[in-house]
């Protein structure tokens, strides 16, 4: 009788040393699940933070290109437009047209600020579209060299397009 | 026997970690804004540059200048400057306000022969750069302009 109180007491702290083994395995392999996921987490985020920065950068490139073929300030002889180049004189009605639909503008150009700076001869500057916004998460910058024509005297002058993108 | 599996273990979680860091941590962003933009500013400028019309020298455009620089240096402009005198601070001013605004380093030349260009602006790139070349119909040859935008 004694005998086998004595074998069921060393069978019971066996069972709870193997219990708390048990518990202590469980537990270290969790605290390594958490740790895989945690890493898993940031990965992913980084990964989605990396394609959100490369699409922005693919609609900044997308907004530049809209703008520098903008029937609106493009040169044209003949009804033959010349690449790379800006009417001065449309320049002061884009401003207005622009103004006037900004809709329409909005869709093509969303937040952006486009400027045309003239470098020489002289100094000046239009700006031909702003529609800005304060909780931008990402900001492009894109200055493209354009050919400034004034079509009443037929010279070229040397401009800068500047063209600001903003996203959220 | 259990210390063998914990050691496959670990090693598949390490070999797991490696390839994880390697193609999806260290990855870094296509900059599809910059070859866009490389790309079209040394084509844009040099195209730009050559078609603006001087204002002191009878509104004869760069690519005139350049071709009387190369020949005869007949042109004298208002303020008493030759052709290539004049050309070179336009191109200097120009660039002043543009890609040394910019930070970007550049070289201009405008040459019949490279080693003796008639015009150098700015200096020679020492690792990647952008180039585009302008050949100049002249009367005897032909003469080229360069830009290389450096980076």
């Amino acid at each position: 009788m004694h005998i086998d109180l004595l074998n069921f007491n060393i069978k019971m702290k066996r069972a709870q040393i193997q219990i708390g083994e048990t518990i202590a395995v469980l537990f270290v392999f969790f605290i390594l699940i958490i740790i895989g996921f945690m890493f898993y987490v940031k990965v992913i985020k980084d990964n989605i933070d990396i394609e959100k920065e490369e699409m922005s950068q693919l609609r900044s490139v997308g907004i530049s290109q809209r703008i520098m073929f903008l029937p609106e300030i493009q040169c044209s002889e003949d009804n033959i437009i010349i690449d790379n180049c800006i009417d001065i004189l449309k320049l002061d009605y884009a401003q207005s047209i622009m103004k006037e639909n900004e809709i329409y503008y909005y869709d093509l150009l969303e937040f952006s600020d486009v400027n045309v700076v003239q470098i020489y001869p002289g100094e000046a500057k239009w700006n031909i579209y702003s529609r800005k916004t304060e909780d931008f998460s990402s900001k492009f910058v894109t200055n493209v060299p354009v050919s400034l024509y004034d079509p009443a005297s037929r010279k070229h002058g040397f401009g800068v397009l500047t063209i600001e993108t903003l996203f959220k | 026997m259990e210390i063998l599996g914990l050691a496959i273990v670990i090693v598949l979680m390490l070999v797991a970690t490696i390839f994880v860091v390697r193609f999806l941590v260290l990855k870094s962003p296509t900059e599809y804004r910059k070859g866009f933009v490389s790309s079209e500013l040394a084509s844009n400028m040099l195209n730009t540059l050559l078609k603006t019309a001087a204002i002191d020298c009878s509104q004869l455009t760069i690519t005139e200048l350049l071709q009387d620089c190369s020949q005869a240096r007949s042109i004298t402009c208002d303020n008493g400057e030759e052709s290539c005198q004049h050309t070179e601070s336009i191109a200097k001013n120009v660039f002043t306000q543009t890609l040394d605004k910019w930070s970007m380093q550049y070289e201009f030349l405008a040459y019949t022969d490279p080693k003796s260009p008639l015009i150098k602006l700015g200096k020679t790139c020492k690792a990647e750069k952008r180039s585009k070349i302008f050949p100049i119909p002249i009367s005897t040859a032909t003469m080229y302009t360069k830009l290389d935008i450096c980076g």
